[in-house]
């Protein structure tokens, strides 16, 4: 940035750090976001292992609505449905199903690795902002309190 | 005079806030295909690396019915076509409203100038 900070004046500096916050906000909510569906991912690939052979054909409940259940068998410990977006669900075994979701989880924590750097930038960015605004409220406090000593 | 002016001001302001209303819809609904446009890629990475052991199901309301892979993977390339034509057409749509807003803007500063201008003199009259 070209700019030099303290060629700003007060409402400039003032739109600038709103701006600077908003950006703030949006990427923190982003990175929030990335961390609730990679934790979801996470929870998936675990919940595969429990699909193994020394739990075929052992009896589970199936929930049909969330206050009903309904025992089952379990009968298929090879296959399950993945969701990959848009409506599109595939049957994959489970070694694919775990490839999958590792997937996901690399992915997501790259777009992460990508995204704090830039938020890391942008708060730095605030902070030099709020410490010029300050200089700046406190000159001219002073020059305020000097023109009244004066005037007195 | 200067109440003509005024009032003819007001109007192109209105105009002109309306125009910034219609860009800023514009602009979500193109970040609104963006987010789509990747969603779609997502999916269309994952279906090329199924084979045809592989079943593919499509969600229709609550039910999943079963559904060719070469046929999921013609309905996200069309999705994908789709998307980045409109994502063309609202980029167009963008630039064009760019240009008119500025050339508004600049109507608006004269206009104000014009009022000042008239201002003072129904003062200077006075």
């Amino acid at each position: 940035m070209a700019v030099n900070l303290t060629d700003l004046s007060l409402p400039q500096l003032e739109g600038l750090k709103a701006q600077l916050d908003q950006e703030v906000e949006f990427l923190t909510t982003s990175i929030g976001q990335f961390k609730v569906v990679q934790t979801k991912y996470v929870e998936a690939k675990d919940s595969l292992n429990v699909l193994n052979k020394n739990n075929k054909g052992k009896e589970l409940l199936v929930p049909l609505t969330s206050s009903m259940y309904v025992p089952g068998t379990l009968n298929d410990v090879e296959h399950c449905l993945v969701d990959v977006g848009t409506g599109y669900y595939v049957e994959k075994n489970v070694e694919d199903s775990k490839a999958f979701f590792k997937r996901k989880i690399d992915f997501l924590t790259k777009q992460i690795e990508k995204i704090q750097p830039a938020l890391q930038e942008k708060h730095a960015m605030k902070q030099a902002v709020i410490e010029v605004m300050n200089v700046k409220i406190q000159q001219l406090q002073q020059s305020q309190q000097s023109s009244q000593m004066t005037k007195a | 005079m200067a109440d003509a002016i005024q009032k003819k001001l007001k109007v192109e302001l209105e105009k002109y806030t309306q125009m910034q209303k219609d860009v800023s819809k514009s602009m979500s609904a193109r970040q609104k295909l963006e987010t789509q446009l990747t969603e779609n890629n997502i999916v269309k990475e994952e279906l090329d690396l199924l084979d045809s052991s592989n079943i593919v199901y499509k969600l229709i309301g609550p039910v999943l019915v079963k559904q060719e892979l070469d046929e999921a993977k013609a309905t996200v390339a069309k999705r994908l076509e789709y998307i980045n034509g409109e994502i063309q057409r609202y980029e167009t749509l963008l630039k064009d409203m760019e240009k008119k807003s500025e050339q508004h803007r600049e109507v608006l500063s004269s206009l104000q100038q014009e009022f000042q201008k008239a201002q003072g003199l129904a003062i200077g009259k006075v």
